[in-house]
């Protein structure tokens, strides 16, 4: 298979060695079918063993490998490197400190999605013996789409009030908080009701709509936002019922 | 934190999404939407100005009317127009997001569904206009 030489500007940062994150520059022999995400491993395998980055299954659903390719946050596995012209800029996702590299800290994202409690959460669980929860294809196509979210972060790399309001719950915990808020089986509205309804919540949401612009499985968190914030404010103009706290 | 806990990794500072705010054409035109409040507001400004004049009485509505006429009020005017047209076209296309076919697990309103959009901006627009009106003077 013909090899393309392709030029890659990649962000390095090493705690203790680099006082601030810099470029550094790497020529690769690209095979046609290679995604970014190759050509890092080739760096890493070939080149400079120091580079650090996160990945996993190289198929675009575990949300590892995400990162800012050319300035856009993308999942390196699913960025066909000829899709790129000229040099190709390679950095870690933004709005996220830099822990080493390409390798950002996450831990203020999962504590954002624990925040939501995403699980379904039922006031008084059946008995094993009553059998099952039951759900219609109706009820399961209401948030579906808000269920194919795989953490990557790449809304939150994206989000412009994130830049401006790092407590800002964000795109992808309220998805997922509206997504067992619409499943049929869950109870626990409630008690995402103070997180979602908080100063950081969905209030915080200027609807920039880059979220849903650069999610790489279709999820719509920009939609799930609005539609948060239409619920409260019904219930708060009692044209739904408020919602009882548990 | 106990005495054998790690000590936490340095990070370099979390880094701005690339291209925000101008440098990249969809935050330029999120930033854009957003700086329509400015213009809407001015136009309101004009409009408060207006109908205070209208209640005043005619030579005020008159005197009104002559300093919109001015070409700097008039290109303000236009500005404004521009900004408001913007505003709608924008949010007409991301507001599309807002209807859902059913909003939350509690049960479906007696609303029909395009009455659950269009009333909370009927209900908005309403309390603007009696507002505006009381402070012309054409109410209370």
């Amino acid at each position: 298979m013909e090899l393309r030489k392709v030029k890659f500007e990649v962000l390095r940062f090493r705690p203790g060695q680099d006082v601030e994150p810099v470029f550094e520059t790497y020529e690769v022999d690209c095979m046609e079918d290679w995604v970014v995400l190759d050509a890092l491993n080739a760096i890493k395998d070939d080149i400079d063993p120091t580079l650090s980055h996160r990945w996993s299954c190289r198929m675009g659903v575990c949300g590892s490998c995400g990162m800012l390719v050319n300035g856009r946050p993308v999942l390196t596995c699913a960025a066909f490197v000829r899709n790129y012209s000229g040099t190709i800029r390679v950095e870690p996702l933004s709005n996220f400190p830099i822990v080493r590299d390409l390798v950002v800290e996450l831990d203020s994202f999962v504590e954002k999605i624990r925040s939501v409690k995403p699980w379904i959460i039922r006031k008084l669980e059946k008995d094993v013996g009553e059998g099952e929860y039951r759900q219609s294809p109706e009820q399961l196509e209401e948030f579906k789409q808000f269920s194919m979210c795989i953490n990557c972060a790449l809304c939150y790399a994206a989000c412009p009030v994130l830049a401006n309001e790092p407590e800002f719950v964000g795109p992808a915990a309220i998805a997922l908080a509206h997504r067992y808020n619409l499943d049929s089986r869950d109870e626990g509205n409630a008690e995402r009701f103070p997180v979602l309804d908080s100063h950081d919540g969905v209030y915080a949401c200027s609807f920039a709509n880059e979220c849903s612009q650069v999610c790489p499985k279709h999820v719509d968190p920009a939609m799930a936002i609005q539609q948060a914030k239409l619920t409260d404010f019904l219930e708060w103009a009692r044209i739904l019922p408020k919602r009882s706290f548990t | 934190m106990s005495a054998h806990a790690a000590p936490r990794t340095p990070t370099a500072p979390a880094r701005p999404p690339s291209g925000f705010p101008v440098g990249f054409y969809r935050y330029r035109n999120y930033i854009l939407f957003a700086a329509t409040s400015l213009f809407m507001a001015l136009g309101c400004i004009g409009l408060l100005e207006g109908l205070h004049a209208l209640g005043k009485g005619e030579a005020a509505w008159n005197g009104f009317l002559a300093r919109m006429a001015r070409p700097h009020n008039l290109v303000l005017s236009v500005v404004v127009l521009g900004f408001t047209l913007y505003f709608v076209i924008r949010f007409a296309w991301v507001g599309r997001k807002i209807g859902a076919g059913r909003i939350g697990p509690v049960p479906r309103p007696p609303l029909p569904m395009p009455l659950l959009g269009v009333a909370p901006i009927g209900g908005f627009v309403t309390v603007w206009l009696v507002l505006l009106a009381i402070l012309g003077g054409l109410l209370l």
